[in-house]
């Protein structure tokens, strides 16, 4: 391990709150550090930068969220997305981990109020983006999975696709999001009225996809995104009056890619 | 048959807007250029490399290693790189001589490192670390700094030469960075260059810049301009023909233009031979 010259720790200090928070006391205690030339004075760099990292940021979230963008228009996204880049710096390397929070920061943000499903809109896209670009993921190994001995059945706790994930809304988000893609005419209109949907996104090899599964399938995707033991999913199904054959499924399941592995919990 | 463990020649910088035309037609560029930062995850990005580089030898370039911060480094990232070098075994890997994170906070741009003794020896020991837990040497890149530190001992090409040598590690010779450090900062690029020991450059970039005001900006989205060319030429007179990469980042053009301004570059080269 290198330790870090201590004058390193305190001008990469200085450099980030003044260009990313731009900060006035950071700007002030920088500016007699730098070395200004005829070409390029210290505010001219400094606001070259500061134009940079923002607009690195924003390209990001215009990258994820082209629906979002789409729906309100440039001019009203950006200068949301600024408003969410100075509450939300980055943590990460990876400008895809960027823009998580945006949904939510959506949610709250009251010149968009009149659209109430954008939130929505927006999980759909992080979650898109996310689901696209997670780690490919082999399939169920069928072979452990028979080795299983009967007796154990009830501890199995099937495992969805990494990544996959269940989306709830009040609205038709997934036609919002099917009817503003990029290559998609303007013509086609989407009722709110449709209703509200669940949604399973998911990755079958290289297609990202956003399912509607029926009631049945939704209640046991969810007992499979909890984690819970075949054996007291089984129970419960049980003991309520709804017709949901576990039997039938799990084997569509499979071949549909929609379980990808299994545990014993005992 | 092609060598894909080697690179030479004009190559291209790899995007996403010409995985189709890549794939279809196999046009013939000697080499391509793909960004880490872009295939750390899975998926159909990661599917569209691999297809690729079936076929044509490849670097892997990064942003986000940040050699220079003071913050440990991101060991996650590093090993997601390793990951995709192992799998993609590209012929190089490369990063810049900069810092894009400080208290775990990310700018996700390329900041400047004063140019002293300790930072030197300090970037240094950094960089062997990360040539270490790669098992590879890797290169890296000068940066287009738009402010600079009034304290440096060290002029950048001092501090780039003998870094290369602490480090022991290889060059990615920016000749639009050179160009636009010697119009912003007020310096002659042929210093530069004859500053740089002629072993350890083993891949230059090339890209366009944009005038704002009175200085250069690097915005990589336009054509390389004629300066450039100029003292690329001067370069290739020093270091010989080194494998040159077309870079496009913003306003990403057509494959076709990409192709015209690599056999631009491709002439040039063949106008050099390896010097003595």
């Amino acid at each position: 391990m290198s330790t870090p010259p201590p004058e390193l720790i305190e001008l990469q200090g200085l450099f980030y709150d003044a260009i990313a928070t731009k900060d006035p006391y950071s700007i002030q205690q920088l500016k007699p550090q730098m070395r200004s030339t005829d070409n390029l004075s210290f505010e001219q760099g400094l606001s070259a930068y500061q134009g940079s990292v923002v607009g690195k940021l924003v390209r990001a979230l215009e990258d994820i969220y082209p629906v979002c963008c789409r729906l309100v228009g440039t001019q009203f996204f950006t200068a949301m997305i600024r408003q969410y880049i100075r509450r939300n710096p980055s943590s990460s390397p990876d400008l895809g981990d960027y823009g998580e929070q945006l949904p939510d920061f959506i949610a709250q943000f009251k010149p968009a109020a009149t659209l109430p499903y954008l939130p929505d809109v927006a999980h759909l896209e992080w979650h898109w983006h996310r689901v696209f670009n997670s780690a490919d993921q082999p399939s169920l190994d069928l072979t452990a999975l028979g080795k299983v001995p009967p007796k154990h059945w009830p501890d199995l706790v099937f495992q969805l696709p990494s990544n996959s994930v269940l989306l709830t809304s009040d609205y038709p988000v997934h036609r919002i999001w099917q009817v503003n893609q990029a290559n998609t005419s303007h013509s086609e209109t989407v009722e709110l009225s449709e209703g509200g949907v669940n949604l399973f996104l998911w990755r079958d090899q290289y297609e990202t996809r956003i399912d509607l599964p029926n009631a049945s399938e939704w209640k046991l995707l969810q007992a499979f995104a909890d984690r819970d033991r075949f054996g007291e999913i089984c129970a419960r199904l049980e003991d309520s009056s709804e017709d949901i054959n576990v039997a039938a499924m799990l084997p569509q399941w499979v071949q549909r890619g929609w379980i990808r592995g299994f545990t014993l919990d005992r | 048959m092609v060598d894909l463990t080697a690179i030479q020649g004009a190559g291209i910088g790899l995007r996403s807007q010409h995985y189709a035309h890549i794939l279809t037609h196999q046009p013939a560029i000697p080499w391509l250029e793909a960004l880490s930062d872009n295939y750390l995850g899975g998926g159909l990005p990661l599917h569209h490399l691999e297809q690729i580089r079936a076929h044509y030898p490849m670097t892997l370039h990064g942003v986000s290693l940040s050699l220079g911060s003071a913050d440990p480094l991101n060991m996650d990232y590093l090993t997601r790189l390793k990951q995709l070098a192992d799998r993609i075994e590209p012929v190089h890997v490369s990063d810049h001589l900069a810092w894009v994170s400080v208290n775990g906070h990310y700018f996700n741009d390329l900041a400047p490192l004063p140019y002293t003794e300790s930072v030197l020896k300090y970037v240094a020991n950094r960089i062997a670390q990360v040539q270490d837990f790669l098992g590879r040497r890797i290169l890296i890149e000068n940066l287009s700094p738009y402010l600079q530190f009034r304290h440096n001992s060290l002029t950048e090409w001092e501090f780039l030469a003998t870094l290369l040598v602490e480090a022991d590690c290889d060059l990615l010779l920016d000749i639009n960075n050179v160009y636009v450090n010697a119009t912003n900062h007020g310096f002659n690029p042929l210093d530069y260059l004859e500053a740089i020991p002629r072993d350890r450059v083993k891949e230059i970039h090339l890209a366009g810049y944009e005038e704002q005001d009175n200085f250069l900006f690097d915005t990589h989205g336009y054509p390389v301009q004629s300066g450039v060319w100029q003292l690329y030429q001067h370069a290739l007179q020093r270091f010989g023909p080194i494998p040159t990469l077309i870079e496009w980042d913003t306003d990403i053009p057509s494959f076709d233009v990409l192709m015209a301004e690599a056999q631009q570059a491709e002439t040039y080269l063949c106008q050099h031979h390896r010097p003595n």
